[in-house]
């Protein structure tokens, strides 16, 4: 029987090879019980290839094996052909828009060999390939929750097994700690972008306060598509394994915000406006949990009322500490007074 | 001692070479005679191991699943259930078992998956308690829709599948199960087919373990995950030297008591010793195309579960 079906799959090649290549058909025949290590890299590169051809279907993006394909010998590279068209064929029953786009870059990416250049790229797409894996699970995340179903759920989206899932040792909170990288990394562009505007003039230099308000509001409306579910996400994230994970994105978060909001100081006052910052942040997110506002007006409402409270307390601190010196130098004036009064202060 | 020595010499041919460990070198040359090993030497290359394999799983069959009780002292059982909880298979998935025998990996993926099904109910249910009439409908169309897991047990011995069709028999499991008689060099299947690939205690008989690889990389789909549970190096030296003590003295002694078979679990013990170590043998993964490798240390060495995905 396993004869049979490796008849059956060199028909399969047969087959396409006769649809727009001459190659030896005998060697072609033989080379599927044969596989070398070489062809199983062109194999590997190419169902990787495909893989990536499925999801962005116009990529330009040349596939590792392009590279490979054209500097091996011509009968590996008949080899690869057939076996273009095997995978290709069977590609096209998942997506036939992939099946012409997964022929057309293979000539011309020939041409970029030298250019991309990439020979570390296996390694490199397997944590791509992770995070691919991840950002499409987030679709699925309101139906599954934040857990190992939705990873399986995006994975098969891509065209990968469940089995995949396997790959995350952290199961979940490799999920919830993805998006709140992604969401971060959203946010740094924006600020820079502001930022950009600023410097270039286009735009108007804002308030702290006001910096400050709308960096964080901008931050929590991310959250706004997966609010039902982000209890449970804040749950993981406050696993022994997951803190220090948790602690260094929001602490590297509350950095950027304050960064550009133009805080370079270098003493004592950078550890208070992060702490403060972070209060701040912690507080609304957890307002905005409960809040069943009209887009969450509650939320920014408490929001700007912790700003404020903030400006107000940096201000009264400085009235206190102006004050107290005041008290200060009246009180020395008064003992003074009184020494004289007493006549303890003159020298006899 | 004469009778042991005796015995030991007909399975010259079995063990290949590459001796990787000196000393244990040293031990299984001392169950042969001298001579002997000129013949060794040259039957390496020329014989292949599949009929007596066969042959060593045909008269172990019926006592197999007493014989692991007995030599593991009930661990096998850890070390399968281990097995599944790294592999956390979700609903849906195929499972190819490779050399699965008498079917206790297929059993329990079965159960596993019952189980997650069970769970996910009670969640959404929990979840939904007055469901609307849009979620009456969706469940029941989804009931229909939901790819239902198959387990496919694999083995080059008739005799094995048998009695693992006994045993689901008993068990009162038969939905999902299938007994295919295959090879691991050549398996009887199409391309891209499962979702997860197994092989316990099965991979050290096979005669070219890179082609069994391959063979695994090819059924699997992509994404799919390669998982082998075998017998591995013992790193700590006190931990060694009772395992093996164990291995040589009271193995073969317990196949002849509870089976009547000692040369079966002299080979088997013999055959533990051959086998390349974790390194290695995560390098071979590498080397067949899998990505992402890593191994697991069960039970201080003994026993290494490795794992690879195919991407």
């Amino acid at each position: 029987m396993a004869a049979l079906l490796r008849g059956l799959r060199a028909g399969r090649t047969l087959r396409g090879l006769s649809s727009g290549k001459t190659g030896p058909t005998s060697r072609v025949v033989a080379a599927p019980s044969a596989v070398n290590p070489q062809c199983s890299n062109l194999n590997r590169g190419f169902h990787r290839a495909a893989l990536r051809l499925q999801d962005e279907s116009k990529s330009d993006k040349p596939p590792s094996s392009s590279s490979s394909s054209s500097s091996s010998s011509t009968t590996y590279h008949e080899h690869y052909q057939a076996t273009e068209h095997d995978t290709a064929a069977e590609a096209s029953q998942h997506d036939s828009a992939s099946d012409p786009a997964a022929e057309q870059p293979e000539r011309p990416n020939t041409s970029y060999q030298d250019q991309s250049g990439e020979h570390g790229e296996e390694y490199e797409t397997e944590e791509q390939l992770q995070s691919r894996i991840l950002t499409a699970a987030l679709e699925f995340v309101p139906l599954h929750g934040w857990s190992m179903e939705a990873i399986a759920a995006g994975a098969e989206t891509l065209g990968l097994s469940s089995a995949s899932t396997g790959m995350f040792y952290n199961g979940a909170g490799d999920l919830v700690l993805h998006f709140i990288a992604h969401c971060n990394s959203q946010l740094t562009e924006i600020l820079a972008e502001q930022h950009k505007q600023v410097q270039l003039g286009q735009a108007e230099p804002k308030k702290t306060a006001d910096f400050l308000r709308e960096a964080v509001e901008t931050r929590l409306r991310m959250y706004i598509p997966y609010i039902e579910t982000w209890p449970q996400a804040m749950s993981i994230l406050l696993l022994p394994h997951n803190i220090p994970d948790s602690l260094k994105h929001l602490s590297s978060m509350v950095d950027d915000i304050w960064y550009y909001a133009g805080d370079r100081s270098t003493d004592m006052n950078w550890y208070t406006k992060r702490a403060v910052l972070t209060g701040i942040y912690n507080t609304t997110e957890l307002v905005m949990l409960q809040d069943s506002s009209p887009d969450f007006q509650d939320t920014w409402s408490f929001l700007d009322n912790r700003i404020q409270d903030v400006v107000n307390m940096a201000s009264s601190a400085k009235q206190v500490q102006s004050t107290g010196e005041a008290v200060v130098q009246g009180l020395m004036g008064a003992a003074v007074t009184l020494k004289n009064l007493t006549g303890l202060n003159q020298r006899r | 001692m004469f009778q042991r020595r005796s015995r030991g010499q007909k399975y010259t041919f079995w063990l290949r070479d590459g001796f990787r460990d000196g000393e244990s070198e040293e031990r299984i040359k001392s169950y042969h005679r001298p001579h002997r090993r000129s013949s060794m030497q040259k039957s390496e290359y020329t014989c292949d191991h599949r009929p007596r394999v066969y042959k060593v799983f045909e008269n172990v069959a019926q006592k197999y699943d007493i014989m692991n009780d007995a030599m593991s002292l009930g661990i096998h059982r850890v070390w399968k259930d281990a097995l599944l909880h790294v592999m956390h298979p979700q609903p849906g998935a195929q499972l190819l078992d490779v050399a699965g025998g008498t079917g206790d990996i297929a059993f329990r993926f079965l159960e596993y998956i019952r189980l997650q099904e069970e769970r996910q109910k009670r969640r959404a249910a929990r979840s939904s308690q007055t469901p609307s009439w849009q979620d009456i409908s969706n469940n029941y169309s989804t009931e229909d829709e939901s790819r239902e897991s198959r387990a496919v047990v694999c083995d080059i011995n008739k005799e094995m599948l048998k009695v693992g069709k006994q045993k689901a028999d008993s068990l009162g499991v038969s939905a999902g199960l299938s007994w295919v008689v295959g090879d691991a060099e050549e398996l009887p299947f199409d391309d891209d087919q499962f979702d997860i690939y197994t092989i316990a205690f099965g991979i050290r008989n096979v005669t070219h373990i890179d082609q069994a690889l391959q063979e695994a990389l090819r059924v699997l789909k992509p994404g799919g995950r390669f998982m082998c549970l075998e017998f591995s190096k013992v790193n700590n030296p006190i931990l060694s030297s009772i395992y093996d003590a164990y291995s040589f003295q009271m193995i073969p002694v317990i196949g002849e008591v509870i089976a009547g078979d000692w040369k079966s679990y002299q080979y088997l013990v013999e055959s533990i010793r051959k086998f390349p170590n974790q390194e290695e043998f995560k390098g071979m993964i590498e080397d067949a195309g899998f990505y992402c490798v890593k191994y697991y240390n069960l039970t201080g060495g003994v026993v290494a579960l490795h794992s690879g995905f195919k991407l």
